[in-house]
C-alpha cells in the first residue's frame, strides 16, 4: 500500500490532521490499533446508557471562535448539533474545608459577579485575575486569530514565566478563592504551582468565554469526521498496530504494521512521544533525545465510576451543572493518597443529548488518581487482571459512591457502578504512560516536545504536543499539518472561516 | 561553587555521551551548529541534559540562543550554575 501521509492514531488530532491533509489533496491512511476509531472521544454503552469517556464539554464553539472555524474549514461543522450551555450552567464548587459553595459560571461577567458576591473582600484581586487571563489570551493566536501563529508556537514549549500559584497568591488572600480559580487545572492536569499563565489561560479563557456540548457527545464528533473522511477518500485501517517506522536515506519511507508495509513520505504519530522511541530504528535520534523523552513528566490520571442513578434530579440541575467537592488552597489536585476525603466531581454529559431517554440515568463520578495507586496491579492483560485488582477497583468505587451520598444526597449513595476506569484502563485504552489523561505535562517543569522531530517526514501530534483537551488536540492536528503544508498559509485559510 | 575546569569537563563528557560526538571534536572553539552538527531541535535536548546534570535552569532563551561555540556554553553553564547555587 502507498499513501502520501500515514497518520498513526485516530483520536481527534489524528482525525483532524487527516481531514486537513485530504483537503489539501493528499492521499492519507489512518492506522488505529483498536477496533473502533475515535480515541478518547468514543462513547461506550452499558445497559442502554451511553457514557462519554473524554469529551464532556468544550469552549471554542461560539461564533468567531477557533474550534468552530477549524470545523467549518474541515467541513464537519454542518454535521454537528451544538448545544450551548445555558447561562445558569456552571461548575458548582463546594469547598470541603469551609462548606462554602461557589458557582463558577462559564462567562467572564457572570463569574466575576458570583465571585465578588461570595468573596466581597477580594473584589480587586478577582477583577485583576480575570483581566490578566483575558489579556494573555489576547496574545494567543487561537483566541486572537489576527495574530500569526509562529512566534507564539516558538515560545510555547519553553518552561518560563509566572506560575498560576504565584499570580493567585500575589492577588488574593482567601484560600477558598485560590482553589476556585485553580479549578481549570482539572482540564489540563498540571498543579497550580507548576503551570505558567499562558498554558493556564489557554484553557481558562475558553472556559470563561462559554462552553458547549454536542448532541450525541464525543461519538457524534467522531462520526462527523468519519463521514467527512470517507467522502475525501481517506482510509482508516483499524486493528493495525504499527511495529516500526521505515527509514530510508535518513528520511521517513513508511511504516511496518502487524499486517504489512505501507509506503509514505510523511508519518504523523499522535500517540505518546515515549512510545515512539521503540518504533524508530537505532541511530536516528541521539541519546539526549531518548533521555529527554523517557523522562518526560506526564499529567495526572483519573479514577472514574460510570454508573446509573435512580433519581438524577436530586442534585438540582445535573444536566448543565457539574458538581464538585474540592479542598481549599492550591493543592487542589489532591493527589495525596493518604487523605481519606478526596476531591470528587459528579456530572452527566449524556443527559445533554436531545434524546436522552437512555442517557438520563447515566452519571460519572470522577477523582484524580496517580499511577502509584495501581502500579502493584500492573500484570496480566486487560480484562484478565488479578482478583486483587478487581477487588480494589470495586472497593474504591464504593468509597466514592458513599462519599457522593454524604455530599449530594441518598440517591447518590445508590449509584450503581456499571464500569470503572482506573489509571491502568487509561494506560491501555489511550496508550498513555501511567494512564496520563492529558498526555505530556505542559508545565514549568520541562520543555515539552513540539511537532517536529529530527527525522525528516516524522511528526508528532496529539494533546501532549501542544495543548490539552479536545481543543488542544485538534489544534495540534492543525499545527502538524501546517508544518507539512505551510503553517501561516493554512492558518490564513482556517481563520477566514471565522 | 563549581570551578570552570569542573564545568568544562562535565559539559564535554555530557556532549560526548548524549550526542555521540568524538571527544577530540569537543574543543572550546568548536561551533555547536557547524562543527558539531547540532540543530535547533538538538539544542532543546542539550539544554535539558545540562539542566539535569548541573541541577539548574537555563530558561533565559536569549542567553542560550547567543551560544555559538562550546566555549560560550562552558561560560554560560558556569555562570548559571554559580548564580543559581548562590541564590539557594
Amino acid at each position: 500500500m502507498k499513501a502520501a501521509v500515514v497518520v498513526i492514531g485516530s483520536g481527534i488530532s489524528g482525525l483532524t490532521a487527516a481531514a486537513l491533509l485530504a483537503k489539501k489533496g493528499r492521499r492519507v491512511i489512518i492506522l488505529e490499533r483498536n477496533k473502533r476509531p475515535g480515541g478518547a472521544l468514543k462513547r461506550f454503552t452499558r445497559r442502554g446508557i451511553p457514557f462519554d469517556i473524554g469529551f464532556h464539554y468544550s469552549g471554542g464553539m461560539g461564533k468567531g471562535e477557533i474550534l468552530r472555524a477549524l470545523w467549518e474549514y474541515i467541513g464537519v461543522w454542518p454535521r454537528l448539533v451544538i448545544l450551548p450551555f445555558p447561562p445558569e450552567g456552571n461548575e458548582n464548587l463546594r469547598i470541603r474545608d469551609s462548606g462554602r459553595v461557589v458557582r463558577a459560571f462559564f462567562s467572564y461577567d457572570r463569574l466575576e459577579d458570583e465571585l465578588q458576591r461570595v468573596f466581597p473582600d477580594e473584589k480587586q484581586g478577582i477583577s485583576t485575575y480575570l483581566n490578566k487571563i483575558r489579556e494573555i489570551s489576547n496574545t494567543i493566536p487561537f483566541f486572537n486569530p489576527d495574530l500569526p501563529l509562529t512566534p507564539y508556537l516558538h515560545d510555547l514549549f519553553s518552561p518560563k514565566g509566572m506560575s498560576l500559584a504565584q499570580l493567585l497568591t500575589s492577588l488574593i488572600q482567601d484560600t477558598d478563592l485560590h482553589a476556585v480559580l485553580s479549578t481549570p487545572v482539572f482540564l489540563y492536569g498540571v498543579p497550580p504551582r507548576e503551570v505558567n499563565l499562558t498554558i493556564h489561560a489557554s484553557v481558562a479563557h475558553p472556559l470563561y468565554s462559554g462552553v458547549y456540548a454536542i448532541d450525541g457527545g464525543g461519538q457524534a464528533i467522531v462520526d462527523a469526521f468519519l463521514a467527512t473522511l470517507a467522502e475525501a477518500g481517506v482510509d482508516i485501517l483499524t486493528g493495525q498496530e504499527v511495529e516500526s517506522i521505515i527509514v530510508k536515506e535518513n528520511q521517513v519511507a513508511g511504516v511496518k504494521t502487524s499486517k504489512g508495509e505501507i509506503c509514505a513520505s510523511h508519518v504523523i504519530y499522535t500517540g505518546h512521544p515515549t512510545s515512539l522511541l521503540d518504533m524508530v530504528p537505532d541511530g536516528i535520534f541521539r541519546k539526549a533525545f531518548y533521555n529527554r523523552m523517557r523522562n518526560l513528566i506526564n499529567t495526572n490520571s483519573m479514577f472514574i465510576v460510570f454508573g446509573a442513578i435512580d433519581d438524577p434530579d436530586t442534585l438540582g440541575d445535573l444536566t448543565w451543572v457539574n458538581y464538585y467537592n474540592i479542598r481549599t488552597g492550591l493543592d487542589i489536585m489532591d493527589l495525596d493518597l493518604r487523605h481519606p476525603e478526596k476531591s470528587i466531581m459528579i456530572n452527566a454529559p449524556g443527559r445533554r443529548d436531545s434524546d436522552s431517554t437512555g442517557a438520563s440515568r447515566g452519571v460519572l463520578l470522577i477523582r484524580m488518581s496517580a499511577w502509584d495507586e495501581v502500579a502493584r496491579f500492573d500484570q496480566g492483560v486487560q480484562g484478565k487482571r488479578s482478583s486483587a485488582y478487581r477487588k480494589w477497583k470495586a472497593e474504591s468505587a464504593d468509597k466514592m459512591i458513599e462519599q457522593a451520598g454524604r455530599l449530594w444526597g441518598d440517591a447518590c449513595s445508590r449509584i450503581e457502578p456499571l464500569a470503572i476506569g482506573t489509571p491502568l484502563t487509561f494506560r491501555d485504552r489511550l496508550g498513555s504512560p501511567m494512564g496520563a489523561t492529558y498526555g505530556v505535562q505542559h508545565s514549568m517543569n520541562q520543555f515539552s516536545p513540539g511537532v517536529r522531530t529530527r527525522l525528516p517526514g516524522l511528526w508528532l501530534s496529539g494533546q501532549g504536543t501542544l495543548m490539552a483537551g479536545i481543543m488542544g488536540a485538534s489544534l495540534a492536528g492543525m499545527v502538524t499539518v501546517g508544518e507539512i503544508e505551510g503553517l501561516e498559509p493554512l492558518w490564513d485559510e482556517v481563520r477566514q472561516c471565522r | 561553587m563549581i570551578s570552570d575546569e569542573q564545568v568544562r569537563r562535565r559539559v564535554t563528557q555530557i556532549m560526548a555521551e548524549e550526542f555521540e560526538l568524538e571527544p577530540e571534536l569537543l574543543q572550546p572553539d568548536a561551533t555547536l551548529y557547524e562543527d558539531l552538527g547540532l540543530d535547533s531541535l538538538d539544542a532543546v535536548d542539550m539544554v535539558v541534559a545540562l539542566e539535569k546534570a548541573f541541577g539548574m535552569k537555563m530558561t533565559d532563551e536569549e542567553a542560550v540562543r547567543a551560544v555559538r561555540t562550546l566555549g560560550d556554553l562552558f561560560e554560560l553553564v558556569s555562570h548559571l550554575s554559580n548564580q543559581q547555587a548562590a541564590k539557594e
